[in-house]
């Protein structure tokens, strides 16, 4: 379990994913975000264009590095190689954070380079318990995991989604990535309640909130799917709300666009609109 | 190895998600299935866009179609197993060469890319200039010019080829809709590195890039003018070949391929 005494504090803020298509944007002007994010695996890398623009981009923003790869649901641990190139671009870079997924990539053979969901099985809880232990001693820092969305569950699941992120935070003190996006899509499928989940989360471990769009299901689909390509719909900013209203401290606020990527105008409105979400909802809250 | 039941559970998961004909574990029903099906489509879309992005001139040449072939071709054989997505590209020019065995011009281009994706995040590396190989040398002996070995930039690549990559290349960034025959007469080398950011390549003979690979694997000057000359050579050829040996150096200095002397 990483030192109690090595916290993460909160930080208000509202960023955006930093993509290629942007790098001119970034590198030009004077973007008015308060951090980007960027994909851990696109930046281990050992040098070129894109390292040289991440740097100059950290120059004027804080950063936040967050992972699709680190596989913390894996039954065999972690990948040392992995974790030892994610530790340079930590040290490289001096992030707010570092974040990956409550799910599994991999097994000893293969990489699906897909977020597959995890058993919620007190085994699996072990599991992710001790491969977080392993990664934020390696990092020297607690990490956040943030709730995926998924397709299935599992017969042998014991415990609720919610259940289990609580007790991985208790066990470990890591921090969490809020996906409201995730939970909309999750709860959709699974037939849960959003209320629920976020009523049964540690939100005093929340650091930061990821918003996105879904493809909603079809007449020939009854899954609702988790794509990051188009804008956040209604019902996801009712509970990007819901959540603000109920959290105990301000949080960093993203919107995760990852294919059919818009000018940065249109993020940027976008984010506009969670703002102004935020700055509503804390004024009616200490109202 | 684990066999815990987690484990057990995975590399059954695993296994649903690689492939489709894969009989669904015991107590799974129609949801399990449903959700089976969007699994495994990220997968392969992910797989796919990586490996059109990376091998987007090859794509072009092949067309889509032919391209979708040769990546699930791909996916099948050699399914990626690094962290990175971006290796999922390892040893598809041998795959091309499997599916494309009419058109060896496929797997070369597929060489290139592979190799410029790979010089793209080398560690940055200055070059060796003319001038500091100069002083570097310049009090060198016969012995320490046969001792010589060479230091290349990081991941620079060269292969013999078959066909005219730069006008392949070229053809493939014009707008061009049908491709000539672009094998040439008899066979050439390609060597790619990185000029700053920005990976590059040039054509030269085949006798380079065999040069080329060995002193990269740590072949001294001297023996790869050993080598050049031929085995018996008089020394007419000995000289001729230092001479061709000399013009090599030249060349990948004056390109910025060499990094240090070793």
């Amino acid at each position: 379990m990483t030192d109690p005494m090595n916290k993460i504090p909160p930080f208000d803020g509202f960023g955006l994913g930093l993509r290629r298509t942007h790098y001119d944007d970034f590198l030009n002007n004077d973007v008015p975000v308060d951090f980007v994010e960027i994909i851990s695996e696109n930046y281990m890398i050992e040098g070129g264009r894109q390292m040289r623009i991440l740097e100059e981009v950290r120059a004027k923003h804080p950063v936040i590095i967050h992972g699709v790869s680190m596989s913390i649901g894996s039954a065999g641990g972690l990948d040392q190689d992995y974790l030892a190139k994610l530790k340079q671009l930590e040290q490289r870079i001096d992030p707010l954070w570092v974040s990956d997924h409550l799910c599994w990539t991999r097994t000893s053979a293969h990489n699906s380079h897909d977020l597959l969901p995890l058993p919620l099985t007190q085994e699996a809880l072990g599991v992710v318990c001790d491969n977080i232990d392993n990664a934020q001693d390696a990092l020297g820092r607690p990490m956040l995991f943030e709730n995926p969305s998924s397709y299935l569950t599992f017969p042998e699941d014991e415990l609720t989604e919610w259940e289990f992120l609580t007790e991985m935070t208790r066990r470990t003190g890591c921090y969490l990535l809020l996906d409201v996006n995730n939970i909309y899509v999750s709860s959709r499928n699974h037939g849960f309640s959003a209320d629920d989940y976020l009523g049964g989360l540690p939100l005093d471990r929340v650091r930061q909130i990821h918003l996105a769009g879904h493809d909603p299901a079809t007449a020939e689909r009854s899954l609702i799917i988790d794509t990051h390509d188009r804008e956040v719909c209604d019902e996801v900013w009712a509970l990007y709300v819901k959540a603000l209203a109920m959290l105990p401290s301000p949080v960093a606020t993203m919107i995760e666009r990852d294919d059919k990527i818009p000018p940065l105008l249109e993020l940027l409105k976008e984010l506009d609109r969670a703002r102004g979400l935020a700055s509503a909802t804390r004024e009616q809250v200490s109202a | 190895m684990t066999h815990s039941p987690l484990a057990q559970r995975q590399t059954a998961f695993m296994d649903q998600v690689l492939d489709e004909a894969a009989a669904l574990p015991d107590g799974w029903g129609e949801n399990h299935a449903d959700g089976i099906k969007v699994y495994r489509g990220n997968y392969r879309s992910a797989l796919m866009d990586a490996l059109a992005s990376t091998f987007e001139r090859t794509a072009k040449y092949v067309g889509g179609g032919p391209f979708a072939r040769v990546a699930a071709h791909h996916a099948i054989t050699q399914p990626p197993s690094s962290w990175t997505i971006d290796d999922a590209g390892a040893g598809f020019d041998q795959s091309c060469a499997h599916v494309f065995g009419e058109n060896p011009e496929v797997a070369e281009l597929a060489w290139l890319e592979w190799a410029m994706l790979g010089l793209a995040t080398a560690p940055d590396t200055a070059s060796l200039d003319g001038a500091g190989f100069t002083a570097a040398t310049a009090a060198f002996g016969d012995d320490d010019w046969s001792q010589l070995r060479l230091v290349f930039q990081p991941r620079a690549a060269s292969r013999v080829i078959g066909n005219d990559l730069t006008a392949i290349w070229n053809a493939l960034g014009s707008d061009a809709a049908e491709w000539p025959n672009f094998a040439l007469q008899e066979e050439a080398g390609c060597l790619v590195w990185r000029e700053g950011e920005r990976p590059t390549f040039i054509m030269v003979s085949a006798e380079e890039a065999r040069t080329f690979a060995q002193m990269q694997d740590g072949t001294s000057y001297g023996d790869a003018c050993v080598t050049l000359a031929g085995d018996g050579a008089d020394e007419a050829a000995i000289n001729d070949a230092a001479m061709r040996a000399g013009a090599m150096l030249g060349r990948w200095l004056n390109e910025g391929l060499i990094a240090a002397l070793h």
